[in-house]
């Protein structure tokens, strides 16, 4: 895909500090931007459980056409109503009753937003370690080649453990050779164009980094000192994840909060949004309609727009199914408190 | 000449698994005649549970796995409904039935056309499915063309499967509604029949789809009906409740020996687990999970795998979709790399029907909950399935505050290393005698690797506490 040269001058004007990226990291990401194949991508997996890159599999926007505006990609056609809804200041959803429109998400038009539209027709997805053909030596070649290349969008899913020289994860075996996940993450990290930490685990650990973080598990920042774009979430959500891609791809800014979040998910509280905020307080487990705050609800300290993104093609989210919000999106998960409150 | 090749990564599964094989010509024929299979990845998660709210475990315990992160909630929660002496009512035991099953449908689809199918296609010129190797492709265009259509339709199914699932977990995958006691949703009439929507796009897929496509695979490879075996030794601890004592369930509990159809019982007191040839200390070795410890470490001798290798009565077990399917006898063809594809895919079509039983015995207006009163010393344990095969989370309190939990998982069983007697792993046995035609294309591994659809997240976290782990660094080492 090709972005204008005014727009990506103009992306870097407004946005480089936001997204952290040095001078010679922004022409390495015009690079990638110019490539007819859209950029390539290393998916990189540590400690952590694959949920994430489940999830995205999950990503459906729906099909209905959409006007093309200037510097937008046809490529990404399927994914502008995603990114123009201003998710942060919709309206709440009107918490449902009885549905009379029964039938599930239709199967995907030739517009739909799709993982596997993403996949296949958005970006060169040249090493993902559940998806791709090669396995082996030769898996990792291709991985070697967008490095000595340059320009590649490093996602990462899953810490980084540091305990026992770093052998608590291997990434792979090169020319004989063990790498550890330590060394692969450092190794890929200091090229590329840009640095997207999918879910809480590869932002600041997540659940394997909790105390006593037996592993000795980092965030990609944490370990390399590279300004990185966290989506976060255990497991994080397809749409946060394609939203930021699309906004590097179209050379939009993302304002990215003090821990790296984009603001546009991650800056409001999901108490903030939540439909039953104000609502009689449950004082058991299985209440519909009732706020969840006396059960351990985290939601007044967690950042996310949850309560109108929702979840799996808006069937549900965690609090409509009477579960308090554990606060997955938050750097400190999964903290120590319990998730429930004492005598529930 | 006998050569040794590394596949790390071995890509197309969950996790961290390093193979080396090593090939030489037996009677003609190239094939593996050693093999080693690497867990390559240790978190520790029962370390972060000691110490904790008992009720935090079925939250924590699902990011074990990303793909099968359900069953460690249902194996979670059973294990604190036995602890705290509580019995969900049957609205929360159908709803976890649900959201369980709607996780074995999608994790059963992912794995045959997404994990599995690159093994056999040689598919379009773009990622996922390019580069690849080329050896042993046999399928022809239209075939290729048809199952690469039908590739990307599963990524649409297993999305269905996992909307179905959310609509009473909550979300999918993690879904947080299970909970000692019950489950937190309300079984409401809007919800049922939009499960009952979904389930009526997912069977056809199973019947029309997937069915055939797994019976198209194994025509043309049917050679692949003969390789894989392994020991033959079959074990499932049996999985969907249909009752409030567990004792009655959609696929029993049982095991079978090198491929008998008698079926005998499992006593978890036979149960052990090796670590001569794992990254955890020798003094902890062959105890049974109920009392044992977990003291990794790194680096050992002769040690290969963060995976310890579990034993019944000294013997490698198979787990999985034909250990169950076997168990339950449902599928007794046979025992290779095909006969695993068949069983899933049948498993997959018996589940998804029982799915449907099962909603319409919800009670819209029915309790989904009962208040456990928590003792401060506790224990219970949590036998159940996963789609790779059977686990079991085993439970311990004091003070109130989680004390030991331990978690034996499918793939520890499947890809275990060498046990301290050196026998193998049942997927390194299932590797003896693999022909391997290209050493540079070793294609015949992969596909009996994946026909097992190995979770290694789930294998490498095993753990059993009471003593704070130990780290012993030889000098001189990195």
């Amino acid at each position: 895909m090709n972005v204008s040269r005014r727009d990506f001058l103009k992306f870097c004007g407004l946005s480089a500090a936001a997204v952290g990226l040095s001078t010679s990291e922004l022409g390495l990401l015009e690079k990638a931007l110019a490539s007819p194949s859209g950029p390539s991508v290393i998916w990189l997996q540590g400690s952590g459980c694959t949920g994430c890159s489940v999830s995205f599999l999950n990503l459906f926007t729906g099909g209905a056409s959409v006007p093309s505006g200037p510097g937008s990609s046809t490529k990404f056609k399927a994914f502008l109503p995603l990114v123009t809804r201003d998710w942060q200041h919709s309206e709440p959803a009107p918490n449902p009753g009885p549905d009379p429109t029964p039938a599930p998400s239709p199967s995907p038009g030739p517009s739909a937003g799709t993982a596997a539209d993403v996949l296949i027709n958005n970006i060169n997805l040249v090493y993902h370690p559940n998806l791709m053909s090669l396995a082996g030596q030769d898996a990792v070649a291709q991985a070697e080649a967008a490095y000595n290349k340059g320009g590649y969008l490093l996602a990462v899913e899953g810490g980084i453990p540091t305990a026992f020289g770093g052998r608590a994860c291997y990434a792979w075996t090169y020319n004989e050779q063990e790498v550890t996940f330590e060394q692969a993450v450092r190794t890929l990290a200091d090229k590329a164009a840009g640095i997207l930490c999918i879910g809480t685990c590869a932002a600041w650990g997540g659940i394997p980094a909790a105390p006593p973080n037996p592993t000795g598990v980092m965030g990609v920042k944490a370990l390399t000192g590279k300004d990185t774009i966290n989506i976060p979430g255990c497991p994080t959500h397809p749409d946060w994840i394609v939203w930021a891609v699309v906004q590097l791809l179209l050379g939009k800014p993302i304002a990215l909060d003090s821990f790296g979040r984009p603001t546009q998910f991650f800056g409001t509280t999901v108490h903030d949004q939540c439909p039953r905020n104000g609502l009689t307080k449950a004082t058991t487990i299985g209440v519909d309609n009732n706020c969840l705050m006396d059960l351990g609800c985290r939601g007044p300290a967690t950042m996310a727009n949850c309560p109108l993104q929702k979840w799996n093609n808006q069937v549900n989210w965690c609090v409509d199914a009477n579960a308090p919000c554990i606060g997955c999106t938050e750097p400190g998960f999964p903290g120590t408190n319990p998730f429930y409150a004492p005598g529930v | 000449m006998s050569t040794k090749i590394f596949i790390d990564p071995v890509t197309r599964l969950e996790g961290h698994l390093k193979i080396a094989v090593t090939v030489n010509e037996v009677g003609g024929q190239q094939q593996v005649v050693d093999a080693r299979a690497s867990g390559n990845l240790y978190r520790g998660f029962e370390q972060l549970l000691v110490g904790r709210d008992p009720r935090d475990a079925q939250h924590l315990t699902q990011r074990i796995c990303g793909v099968c992160p359900v069953p460690h909630g249902m194996a979670s929660v059973m294990a604190q409904d036995a602890a705290f002496g509580v019995t969900a009512p049957t609205n929360a035991r159908i709803m976890r039935n649900l959201v369980l099953g709607a996780n074995f449908v999608q994790s059963h689809i992912l794995h045959f056309y997404h994990l599995t199918a690159l093994d056999y296609l040689d598919g379009p010129a773009m990622p996922p499915w390019q580069p690849s190797w080329k050896a042993d492709k046999r399928l022809d265009k239209a075939t290729t063309d048809t199952l690469v259509g039908h590739y990307v339709a599963a990524i649409d199914m297993t999305r269905k499967a996992h909307e179905m699932g959310a609509l009473f977990g909550g979300r999918m995958p993690d879904p947080a509604a299970y909970i000692a006691g019950g489950f937190t949703t309300t079984p409401r009439a809007d919800r049922i029949s939009k499960y009952k929507a979904y389930l009526n796009e997912l069977l056809p897929f199973i019947q029309n789809v997937y069915l055939p496509d797994v019976a198209a695979l194994g025509a043309v490879y049917s050679d692949y009906n003969n390789i894989g075996r392994g020991y033959g030794n079959l074990l499932a601890f049996g999985v969907f409740d249909l009752d409030s004592n567990g004792e009655s369930k959609l696929l029993r509990r049982g095991r079978s020996v090198n491929g008998s159809t008698s079926v005998n019982s499992i006593e978890l007191n036979q149960i052990t687990e090796s670590v001569r040839y794992s990254w955890y200390e020798d003094s902890t070795t062959n105890l049974n999970p109920a009392a044992g410890k977990t003291l990794p470490q790194s680096p050992k001798a002769k040690a290969y795998s963060w995976l310890k290798a579990p034993r019944y009565s000294g013997a490698p077990y198979e787990v999985g979709a034909l250990a169950r399917m076997w168990v339950n006898g449902d599928y007794r063809q046979g025992i290779s790399v095909m006969d695993r594809h068949q069983a899933r895919a049948q498993e997959t079509l018996k589940i998804a029907q029982a799915l449907q039983t099962w909603v319409n015995q919800l009670q819209p207006n029915g309790a989904v909950y009962t208040k456990p009163a928590i003792p401060s010393t506790a224990s219970g344990i949590g036998l159940t399935e996963a789609p790779r095969g059977a686990l079991g989370h085993w439970l311990q309190t004091a003070s109130g505050q989680v004390s030991s939990y331990q978690i034996i998982t499918p793939t520890c069983w499947n890809a275990s290393p060498l046990d301290d007697a050196s026998q193998m792993g049942p997927l390194e046995k299932a590797l003896m005698d693999t022909p391997v035609k290209d050493l540079k294309e070793p294609i015949e591994v992969l596909r009996v690797i994946h026909s097992f659809d190995p979770c290694l997240s789930c294998a490498v976290h095993v753990s059993r506490p009471n003593e704070k782990a130990k780290v012993q660094v030889i000098a001189g080492c990195c």
